[in-house]
């Protein structure tokens, strides 16, 4: 089982990719995700209380439980304009 | 320079962010006259949008439209401009009864000239009356002098831009340089032919070396502008920028600022990134859900959308070593620009020019007309700005007129060639039509509410059907409220920002409300409730930004870690708290949030009065387009039907959904149009209105606006 997580933005000119893919377990959550992303690219900023997580596009906790091909983005907090 | 007339003055002193002066300027009589207002009116108009606010419903009548003599352009900054310690205070604000709205209409813009203008002594700008000549106002500081003079003659093409004309104007009155003491205000031959025309602001940045410019885009104050034969504005001070407001806590207000200036140093890499891509990263995040506002609003999302987002623009244009805030000492810096970019269409083909944007507004408008070209975005957004008209409108309306033309409501005869979405040589073709007030332009330039009739008028007489079902067709899909173009969100899945549209006092501009993701994707509204308590509280804090000379950025676009532990953390509070130690460290106030917002809603009384004035304040008034509610042609349900039928599940359950998809598509219109309407009617109990969206006399009263004048209007209404 794997999940893929996306890189929007400025996320993407950092890692240089669009997305990775995560091997997951039946308990593995989106903490684990965010982890996971932190070893893979220490230089990508992503701080709890400064993204929006979404699975497969719906806002998300971190202690959500994935599941096979889930997508996963830690988005900005866009309020405004 | 032929000067017509003159007078000196003595440049009142900024004290605690204020002059206590407001020049008005009458160009039939060419009076120039100070008024010092009465001592109470700061602490209960604030500046910038209120005292605009106050000042025109004190000088015109329910009877006053734009090209009334009376009619009153007022540009204002406020307390809180012009300080360089705190981010984001190079804002002010430009407003006017509109051609578009027919009632008041404000439009913030960044730059120089609201500072510069305090600093040559004056809160406010109010001009009146119409001048027969083209004529230029000049308030200079250094000498001491105001005049009116007649607007100089370059050579045409200088003459017809705004940007020419006003990098000319500049130079002009300061030996041939350009300087950061000076700025400017100019509006161009666009503005004089359409609705929808805007003013520039010009101010000299000594990082580019070269003029840059900002635009106040919305709802045709440029238009107000050229019609009083007012080509331009400039001022000039060379008082130091530092301290210039006097605060009266000058250590406070730099606390205050380091507080906010190291939250945007370290968060706004973590999040939109827009010191380095500017308000373009937006493109990406709206086409994701759905937000992005293709063929008229028609879908959200497009597999040619990438071409727009924020790399792009960064790659090809953006110069990536300047820090780029429009005024000084903010670090957001999200004013990008570009250098050097060769145009390849239109009557100025050939040309390098200087480009500065593209704004997210200004993408979104380009990919509302089915383009997704971004070297068109750069020329759209160059043309427009040079003619001065809004790249909103622009393209909101010409999105219109392709889906009248895709719908069979309008033919290639009626328009003179094929405009069809995505066509970029028609685009471009009409878009110097419109500037020129030639051929099919004369008509786009109405803006959508106007072009509404005309289609009607046209189809219905080819046709022999009534011209009222033919208005009802177009009302689904003409995206207009009050008579201003949206802005560039497609809202059908957010009720929020359909309140957030429907309910603005101005018309559906996103600077009252922006509620789409909190709502949308951030689920942080759940309940009509959430929702209503929503429309009132982002109005009346971002009507405060709009009083004081702020901009809204730094506080709502860059999230403050400490807000994730506070109970609504889309409300940003803990930035919102240096802004409140900012004002009381100026001004010497004693005020908390709820002062502020008690103020606000002061400012949102009288705009509403105002609105009701002019016969744009009731609930018929806040109505919006089945577009703005849901999929209202077959095509866009069918694109996302998997999703809509989802949504009518959870809304009645499984039992009540039609078997056939066409059923399921009236009865999902039905159930967002009703529920718009239970969202009007809760949020106008919030705001002390009745259920026609009038408030009551008790909430006039409440904040000190009951006046002859507003006795009367609400005894014609009925209240």
């Amino acid at each position: 089982m794997a999940v893929s997580i996306k890189f929007p933005g400025m996320q993407r000119i950092v890692t240089n990719t669009d997305s990775i893919d995560m091997p997951i377990t039946e308990n593995t959550r989106v903490s684990d995700a965010l982890q996971y992303v932190r070893q893979q690219h220490p230089s990508l900023p992503l701080e709890e209380g400064l993204v929006l997580v979404t699975v497969n596009l719906e806002a998300a906790p971190l202690d959500r439980t994935l599941r096979d091909n889930d997508t996963i983005s830690f988005l900005p907090l866009i309020a405004g304009g | 320079m032929k000067i017509l007339h003159q007078i000196e003055y003595k440049p009142a002193r900024v004290i605690g962010g204020y002059t206590d002066r407001i020049l008005r300027v009458d160009l039939s009589k060419r009076e120039i006259t100070i008024q010092e207002p009465p001592a109470d009116f700061k602490n209960k108009y604030v500046g910038g949008r209120g005292y605009a606010l106050k000042i025109i419903w004190d000088g015109t009548t329910r009877d006053t439209r734009y090209d009334s003599p009376e009619n009153i352009l007022v540009m204002a900054s406020g307390p809180l401009g012009n300080e360089p310690a705190f981010p984001g205070t190079g804002k002010f604000i430009v407003a006017t009864i509109s051609p578009l709205t027919d009632t008041f209409i404000d439009s913030n813009i960044g730059g120089h000239f609201g500072p510069i203008l305090k600093r040559a002594g004056f809160d406010a700008l109010a001009v009146s009356g119409v001048s027969r000549e083209d004529i230029v106002i000049l308030i200079d500081g250094d000498a001491q002098t105001i005049s009116i003079a007649a607007a100089p003659a370059y050579d045409k093409e200088t003459d017809d831009g705004s940007l020419s004309f006003g990098e000319n104007l500049l130079r002009d009155v300061n030996g041939g340089e350009c300087s950061a003491y000076l700025a400017a205000v100019t509006a161009g031959k666009g503005a004089r032919n359409v609705r929808f025309g805007i003013v520039n602001s010009l101010f000299f940045d000594v990082r580019r070396k070269r003029l840059r410019s900002k635009q106040a885009g919305r709802g045709g104050t440029g238009t107000v502008m050229r019609y009083k034969g007012l080509r331009g504005v400039v001022v000039r001070s060379s008082l130091s920028v530092v301290n210039s407001n006097n605060a009266v806590n000058r250590e406070a207000v730099r606390q205050a600022g380091s507080r906010l200036k190291a939250v945007l140093s370290k968060c706004d890499p973590q999040q939109l990134s827009m010191a380095t891509w500017g308000t373009t990263s937006l493109s990406e995040y709206m086409d994701k859900f759905h937000i992005f506002p293709i063929n008229n609003y028609q879908y959200g999302q497009s597999p040619d959308s990438p071409k727009l987002f924020a790399q792009v623009f960064l790659d090809k244009y953006f110069n990536k070593k300047i820090p780029d805030g429009c005024y000084y000492g903010c670090n957001l810096a999200c004013a990008k620009g570009a250098e050097n970019v060769e145009l390849t269409r239109g009557p100025k083909a050939g040309k390098m020019v200087n480009i500065d944007g593209p704004e997210y507004e200004t993408v979104g408008a380009v990919s509302c007309m089915g383009i997704f070209d971004p070297h068109f975005v750069m020329e759209y957004n160059w043309y427009c700005d040079e003619y001065g008209i809004d790249t909103i409108s622009t393209g909101v309306t010409i999105s219109f007129f392709m889906e009248c033309f895709q719908r069979g409501f309008l033919t290639a005869d009626d328009i003179g060639y094929e405009l069809a979405f995505g066509n970029i040589q028609a685009v471009d073709r009409l878009l110097h039509e419109i500037a020129d007030g030639q051929g099919f332009g004369r008509i786009v330039g109405q803006g959508v509410a106007r072009g509404k009739e005309w289609v009607a008028r046209k189809y219905a007489s080819r046709n022999g059907t009534s011209e009222d079902a033919i208005t009802a067709e177009l009302n689904k899909f003409g995206m207009e409220v009050k008579g201003l173009e949206f802005s560039m969100y497609i809202t059908k899945e957010s009720l929020a920002q359909q309140g957030g549209y429907g309910l603005a006092l101005k018309g559906p501009q996103h600077d009252e409300a922006w509620l789409i993701f909190i709502d949308q994707v951030h689920k942080e509204l759940p309940t009509l409730e959430h929702k209503a308590n929503a429309l009132k509280w982002f109005p009346l804090i971002r009507t405060w930004f709009n009083a004081t000379g702020l901009c809204k950025l730094p506080w709502i676009d860059v999230r403050n870690p400490e807000a994730a532990s506070t109970a609504e953390p889309a409300k940003n509070l803990p930035t919102l708290n240096y802004y409140v130690a900012y004002l009381n460290a100026t001004t010497g106030s004693n005020k908390n949030l709820e002062d502020i917002l008690d103020d606000s809603e002061r400012l949102y009384i009288l705009q509403k009065l105002i609105n009701l004035r002019h016969g744009k304040g009731t609930r018929a008034s806040d109505q919006i387009p089945w577009r703005a509610m849901g999929p209202v042609y077959f095509n866009e349900y069918e694109a996302r039907a998997e999703y809509y039928d989802e949504w009518l599940r959870q809304q009645l359950g499984d039992d009540k959904i039609p078997a056939s998809s066409e059923q399921r598509h009236k009865l999902l219109m039905e159930k967002r149009a009703e529920t718009y309407q239970h969202l009007c009617d809760i949020v106008y109990q919030k705001k002390g209105f009745t259920p026609e969206g009038i408030p009551k006399r008790e909430t006039v009263e409440r904040f000190g606006l009951m006046d002859e004048q507003a006795r009367q209007l609400l005894s014609e209404l009925g209240v």
